[in-house]
């Protein structure tokens, strides 16, 4: 599976619940899947989509809220995993699309595949859920409806051979009608 | 200090601690007012988080964290227009602080300027004043940053 695919997948699933999706083509992909208000696009300061939730995530307690994530995002930001399985939101949802490179400046590599992700997700508190192929992922997204714990749910993606276009609203907005879009939804 | 924002329209306050705001700090971990983070990009990535559910944020930190943030300054908080207050230690502002402070307590008046950053000193007579100004100025959307000398030598 490849990270449109993914994303379309899980889009299909959580409809119109608040996405906080990190820059490059993650962004791009879900502005060309499923472009809605609730949809904060970080199109900068990479590695902080975690964080961002974060914050989301502990001022709207009784709402939840998914990341999208790439595995170079996380990597920039492994100190997140720690603050977050700290405080354990359980209306997190953090989903990395983990294809072991920078696909957005090249495909250079991240090193993601010579270490586990996932275990390092564990030891911080996560429930952790490691997928390969699109069914499981259909069946995890309707497994986790009540979680206990912030979720990590990460998805082995391939290189993605089409580009998705790029978000074509400008910061400001992106940002005032998010606030109006969680505000009362 | 902390007191009075918190009662002034604060509700979070996040950040990595310097010893030049300890107190401050204190007074919030006391009051379990306080998230402290393992950077101090994340910490602004969480305030931003809960400015865009509404709710104030200050993010403290020291100036060796100012160095380390401002690609998320400029590519978060100032190109989404997110309105918060730093609080930043300002170390090597003495010229007899420890070494790995001076260069960054020299450069940090430009570094300000450069990035567009309102900011303000604050002491034991102009606190509560330019606590005023920064909460009027996260009203009106702005960015704002508040800084303590240190003014001591351990």
């Amino acid at each position: 599976m490849n990270r449109k695919e993914a994303v379309e997948i899980i889009c299909k699933q959580i409809q119109n619940e608040i996405i906080v999706s990190a820059n490059g083509f993650i962004s791009r992909d879900l502005f060309s899947t499923l472009e809605k208000d609730s949809n904060f696009y970080m199109i900068g300061s990479m590695g902080l989509a975690s964080s961002i939730g974060l914050g989301v995530a502990l001022k709207k307690p009784k709402k939840r809220i998914f990341v999208f994530d790439g595995d170079g995002n996380i990597l920039m930001n492994l100190g997140s995993l720690v603050t977050i399985g700290s405080l354990q939101p359980k209306n997190l949802v953090h989903i990395i699309f983990d294809n072991s490179i920078h696909e957005s400046t090249g495909g250079q590599p991240t090193n993601s595949n010579h270490i586990d992700i996932s275990e390092i997700a564990k030891v911080s508190n996560f429930k952790v859920y490691s997928i390969k192929t699109k069914k499981s992922l259909e069946q995890i997204l309707q497994k986790i409806k009540k979680p206990k714990s912030p979720i990590l749910i990460k998805i082995q993606i391939s290189k993605n051979n089409i580009k998705s276009p790029r978000v074509k609203i400008i910061p400001e907005k992106i940002k005032s009608r998010f606030i109006s879009a969680i505000d009362c939804s | 200090m902390f007191s009075y924002l918190e009662k002034n329209g604060i509700d979070n306050f996040v950040g990595v601690p310097d010893s030049t705001l300890k107190n401050f700090i204190k007074e919030g971990l006391l009051k379990k007012k306080i998230l402290i983070t393992t950077r101090e990009d994340e910490a602004i990535g969480i305030a931003t988080g809960m400015t865009l559910c509404k709710s104030n944020s200050l993010i403290f930190m020291q100036n060796a964290g100012f160095a380390n943030s401002l690609s998320t300054i400029t590519s978060l908080i100032q190109l989404y227009k997110i309105p918060v207050i730093f609080l930043i230690g300002w170390r090597g502002f003495l010229q007899n602080d420890a070494p790995e402070h001076i260069k960054i307590g020299r450069i940090q008046p430009n570094l300000l300027k450069d990035i567009e950053l309102e900011n303000r000193i604050v002491s034991e007579k102009t606190w509560k004043k330019n606590c005023k100004w920064a909460l009027s100025k996260i009203k009106n959307n702005s960015t704002v940053v508040l800084i303590i000398k240190r003014e001591t030598v351990e």
